[in-house]
């Protein structure tokens, strides 16, 4: 139900010849498909893109696997945490000298509808041009190829391999969680001045004339020792405290919220990223907001996740302009 | 033609968010004018690592960007804008919030030049709300958001993601509002303000462990790399190194437990389905972890491979090159032709369409490497960039 809010189910064997011509018909009224089965299964069933397109040549069909439709892997199943594995990001998440962990929520899947939806309207852009749409082949590894950020160019400079680093920044320091009273608080010390600014705010104005952390670089360099004096002021106050001290001299601070607190915190309720759904057997639920606030057509969200096949009837009627007694025969058989 | 040509973007962003966004409509075909501030331009440009001075951080994140610094504190400065503006579909811009207001160049007074322009804003928690004026970096949203909460070992302590993915996915939610609002344009013709907020997007990506808390009430802990509901679903160890598993259904179960050994598995009541096997997790481990260790990974995979099984190597940085299907795919690829560093190797582009192929890119700018060329783009004669440079409300 989380993630299938405001969409409409119609349910279709497509194995079955009376399903499958409201398939094509569907097909041919409708401007995007989008699929993520093996590749190589819409083929099977007779309904691969080359087929579609002559239906309808101004179709886009997005298509979106763990490896992609081509090359050495493509057939191979994968799930998000195989992909985090494989592209990298796993092998530079974890603590420091400790063994590399998944990131905590399926941003291989995640990062791959993004980008899938970013090729869907690009395409839509290209068919208000000239027409025709087109295939997007979208796979989970290549997306988390592209999200590395800095990774691959650092490795390619340095010639060494990334690895995880805990909460630190791999060029940027002070730039971690420290611990306090009661948890961690995290301080980001993004530039010399912010770096000014922090000395000062804990009486160690003696470090700005170190030269171990006189620029960024040297504090990068390190950042071992620089942790180490940091934490001892830290842990003398709680969380709240440093973040009330941290944030009132303009250096951007945070705890490290649990799920329970984020549902709280007033910035996210402010911005409607909590929205409550009225789903007709589980009723009441809250779910993630829409993050893209236009201001002439913002997103709306209101309605819940569908029942299985619950917009059978609407579909035949609206999208391909069936009449009601179609429609019974169509259902009751 | 690429899906997005004819699309002209004026980037007034830096460091990564902002332009994460507009390289991705670079790849696309965009045309991306990266308006820099003189005399040093995109913060990023001062990040290590270096290659013959030039940021290595900059140039990954900047390809096929050209290149022109205005000061738009001077009024030549913003003149030079308003004219640009008139001939753009849209601006990108991720300062503080009010920062584009304070220099005279915000959405009201832009589109009212250009009622066509998408306006899109990228911030740490948006326009508006209590925190509207916090700085944030990705490590700030990371920790508020929860995912740092959840992103660990089970015993551990939380950890950032590896990569600023705070910035990353704002910098996506922004590339489909702006195209979103570009399709919403051919209707009416009109423009619109987009408002990002990071940690908005960060909040909006945490699906399952927020759902399971908001429905359930259960506050989802760090499982290092194991799944709530499934196992086997882990990495292990084997002779040569690591393999990653995720045996998610019976079916799958009953090929993984015959190479194991299927005398044993197969007729242990303790594994019979899945919440069985979640429930004698640590007596499986153990089983499981003996066998893993006979084989190298590469062995492995090919076994698990030929059966369907889910599984994969645990890659380092310097394997992606190497792998196969990360070569086929072309996502790592050369950028050819940076004047100061020649050639390197940079992510590739993800989104592979089958008209066109988006696998080619011009290397990130030098600092206003193409000032006069934009200029004359968009109209302005060679006596007035030369008073402009004189001035010094370009470089």
């Amino acid at each position: 139900m989380s993630i299938n809010r405001g969409e409409k189910s119609i349910c279709l064997d497509l194995k079955k010849d009376k399903d499958l011509e409201v398939f094509w018909e569907l097909v041919r009224k409708c401007d995007v498909l989008v699929e993520n089965y093996r590749p190589g299964t819409m083929e099977k069933l007779g309904l691969g893109y080359d087929k579609l397109k002559m239906a309808n040549p101004s179709l886009i069909y997005c298509a979106i696997s763990g490896f992609g439709h081509t090359g050495p892997y493509s057939q191979l199943p994968a799930y998000d945490m195989i992909v985090q594995a494989m592209g990298g990001v796993m092998s530079i998440t974890g603590e420091l000298g400790h063994p590399p962990v998944r990131v905590g929520t399926s941003i291989g899947d995640i990062t791959a509808a993004l980008f899938g939806v970013i090729g869907i309207l690009s395409a839509l852009n290209v068919r208000y041009q000239t027409g025709q749409g087109q295939k997007i082949d979208i796979s989970m590894l290549d997306s988390q190829i592209a999200i590395l950020e800095n990774a691959i160019t650092r490795y390619e400079t340095s010639g060494i391999t990334p690895v995880p680093l805990g909460t630190r920044h791999p060029s940027i320091a002070p730039f971690q969680a420290f611990p306090t009273k009661d948890y961690f608080v995290v301080i980001a010390v993004g530039n010399d001045s912010l770096w000014k600014k922090f000395c000062q705010l804990l009486n160690i104005e003696h470090l700005l004339a170190d030269p171990r952390f006189i620029t960024n670089k040297d504090r990068t360099k390190n950042v071992e020792e620089l942790e180490k004096i940091i934490s001892q002021i830290t842990t003398t106050n709680t969380t709240d405290e440093w973040l009330k001290i941290v944030q009132a001299a303009g250096i951007p601070a945070a705890a490290i919220n649990t799920i329970d607190k984020v549902v709280k915190d007033p910035q996210v309720l402010a911005r409607s990223m909590l929205v409550e759904l009225d789903h007709p057997i589980a009723g009441k639920m809250i779910l993630p907001g829409n993050p893209i606030k236009l201001s002439l057509t913002p997103p709306v969200i209101e309605k819940p996740a569908p029942l299985l096949g619950e917009h059978t009837t609407w579909v035949l009627k609206e999208i391909l302009g069936w009449n009601d007694v179609r429609i019974n025969s169509f259902i009751t058989i | 033609m690429k899906p997005l040509s004819g699309i002209t973007v004026l980037d007034l962003t830096r460091l990564l968010s902002g332009p994460f966004c507009t390289m991705t409509l670079a790849d696309l075909g965009a045309d991306i004018i990266k308006i820099e501030a003189p005399p040093h331009g995109d913060d990023a440009r001062t990040n290590p690592p270096f290659k013959n001075e030039e940021s290595v951080y900059f140039m990954s994140i900047n390809r096929g960007k050209q290149s022109i610094a205005i000061d738009l504190k001077s009024q030549e400065g913003k003149e030079i804008l308003f004219k640009m503006v008139k001939n753009a579909d849209v601006l990108v811009e991720n300062f503080r919030p009010g920062t584009m207001e304070k220099l005279g160049i915000g959405y009201e007074r832009l589109a009212a030049i250009n009622e066509k322009l998408v306006f899109c804003s990228i911030s740490g928690f948006g326009q508006d709300g209590p925190y509207r004026d916090r700085p944030a970096y990705d490590i700030i949203v990371q920790a508020m958001s929860g995912l740092m909460s959840i992103t660990g070992e089970e015993d551990g302590k939380p950890t950032r993601v590896g990569v600023s993915i705070g910035d990353i996915i704002a910098g996506l939610y922004g590339a489909i509002g702006i195209l979103a609002a570009v399709n919403d344009r051919e209707k009416d013709g009109k423009g619109q303000y987009l408002d990002i907020g990071m940690l908005d997007c960060m909040v909006a990506i945490a699906e399952y462990p927020l759902a399971r808390y908001l429905i359930g009430g259960y506050i989802p802990k760090r499982l290092g790399n194991k799944h709530s509901a499934i196992y086997p679903w882990d990495v292990f160890k084997t002779k040569d190194g690591e393999i990653v598993l995720a045996v998610h259904n019976s079916a799958s179960w009953n090929r993984f437990s015959k190479i194991m050994d299927s005398e044993i598995f197969m007729n242990d009541s303790r594994f019979k389905d899945n919440p069985s096997r979640k429930a004698n997790e640590s007596a499986l481990e153990e089983m499981i972890k003996k066998i893993l260790l006979e084989k190298t990974t590469r062995e492995w995979i090919e076994i698990f491979a030929i059966n369907g099984i889910p599984c994969g190597p645990l890659n380092t940085i310097p394997d992606l090159p190497n792998d196969p299907q990360i070569n086929h795919r072309g996502m790592i690829v050369e950028i050819k032709g940076h004047k100061k560093v020649g050639t390197m190797k940079v992510a590739g582009q993800p989104i592979k369409f089958s008209k066109v192929k988006t696998n080619m890119f011009s290397p990130a700018p030098l600092i206003a490497e193409h000032t006069d060329k934009i200029l004359k783009r968009f109209g302005f004669k060679e006596n007035e960039i030369k008073k402009f440079k004189e001035n010094k409300s370009i470089m």
